[in-house]
């Protein structure tokens, strides 16, 4: 076994995924995650101050 | 000369306000080590698919009747390829939108023929096979009435179709050379020199896998495998990945398509959810030249929760502090002002 092969994935996610379903819709758990991580970034770059902002307003 | 009235949806304001340097560079060089980072990371933790490549020699050692069942309707011309219609052949008018037949426009630029092409010509490429040979040339010559009759009377006997002992067992007494034939190309086929053969006609690399993935998609075992890993149309197959991985959510709405009426009950869905995806592009990328639609930034407000800080600054005072002036920005962010400039 190579050195790489250990360490080629720490959490396999070979296996046959979960899918939530719902009348006609069906999606699986990890795009599920995937969309929440987006929309959860996507509020974290609207509501979180933008860095740097406390130091622009010392310099003005 | 008259002054032209400012139109809110259209016209850009000049910006009088201060300005701030952005090193854009910097930024960039940030993001790629940041991506290039996580991308490693990711990998390390959770690796990435690698499904073995599904190949005729898989697929027959695995469901060999499934496999003879397919070489038969390939021999009978009457599988999925067979009856496609272009770029294959013209058996069928193919993907039409409305009354424009846009797959029969295009043609059979890959002229394939399910009998030949999948079945005589790769047996009579075997090497010292004399009965075969003699059942290859009793096939060649028979006439088409001939031929329809032996595959009748074989597809009726397939019915009860087996596999024992590494042989197509099949109980037909007036099948002709056909029994010898199917069972020939699935010894072939398990040895996996029928995969080689269907691509070695296109050159010393044989890079072309058109004819082997056709035929692998005629029979049951490709679309079983991908019932279980949820890829098929049916399933938003195509935001979907093998294994428990995170597909291509982005084209969730395009397979949405898929699942909806009128789209999920026509056999021209492919054409017909390509076409309105179209149209819905179209209307995203004139968005700036259809009234109404274009105000929905302005009227939705959004901007300003991007460029909060910049709108809390132009707040009157209340109480505390003071109202900057609109021409002296907090930060450069303000370049996302899209409204008017006091005057």
């Amino acid at each position: 076994m190579y050195w790489y092969t250990a360490v080629a994935a720490l959490v396999p996610l070979d296996h046959l995924g979960r899918y939530l379903h719902w009348h006609w819709l069906l999606i699986s758990v990890a795009n599920l995650a995937v969309i929440a991580i987006m929309v959860v970034t996507f509020l974290a770059a609207l509501l979180l101050p933008f860095p740097g902002r406390r130091r622009r307003k010392e310099n003005q | 000369m008259t002054k032209k009235a400012f139109r809110p949806d259209v016209d850009a304001p000049r910006w009088t306000g201060g300005h701030t340097p952005y090193d854009i560079a910097k930024e960039g060089t940030i993001a790629l080590l940041v991506v290039a980072i996580l991308t490693i990371a990711l990998a390390t933790v959770f690796g990435s698919p690698d499904v073995p490549a599904v190949t005729i020699k898989r697929w027959s050692n695995t469901t060999p009747v499934d496999f003879a069942m397919t070489a038969l309707s390939e021999l009978s011309a009457t599988s999925g390829s067979a009856l496609y219609g272009a770029p294959y052949n013209h058996n069928a008018v193919g993907q039409q939108l409305g009354p424009l037949q846009l797959a029969k426009w295009v043609g059979v630029r890959i002229p394939i023929n399910a009998v030949n092409d999948f079945v005589i010509n790769p047996l009579e490429s075997l090497p010292n096979q004399g009965a075969l040979a003699t059942d290859l040339q009793q096939w060649k010559q028979a006439s088409t009435s001939q031929r329809n009759g032996w595959i009748a009377d074989y597809t009726k006997a397939a019915a009860h179709l087996s596999f024992k002992s590494g042989n197509v067992v099949v109980t037909a007494a007036n099948a002709g050379p056909v029994p010898v034939l199917i069972n020939d190309l699935t010894q072939m086929a398990r040895s996996g020199a029928l995969d080689q053969n269907l691509v070695s006609h296109s050159g010393f690399y044989t890079t072309d896998y058109t004819l082997p993935l056709l035929f692998i998609a005629d029979g049951s075992y490709l679309a079983n495998l991908a019932d279980l890993q949820h890829l098929k149309g049916t399933q938003w197959g195509m935001m979907n990945e093998t294994g428990s991985y995170p597909g291509q959510a982005w084209l969730w709405l395009y397979t949405f398509w898929y699942q909806v009426p009128p789209f999920s009950q026509s056999g021209n869905a492919d054409v017909l959810v390509w076409g309105f995806m179209m149209a819905l592009t179209a209307l995203l990328l004139l968005i700036p030249f259809i009234p109404g639609l274009r105000s929905i930034p302005r009227w939705s407000r959004v901007y300003r929760l991007i460029w909060s800080e910049h709108y809390r600054g132009l707040q009157p005072a209340s109480g505390q502090g003071t109202r900057p002036s609109a021409d002296r920005p907090a930060t450069s962010r303000a370049t996302g002002d899209i409204t008017r400039p006091e005057a």
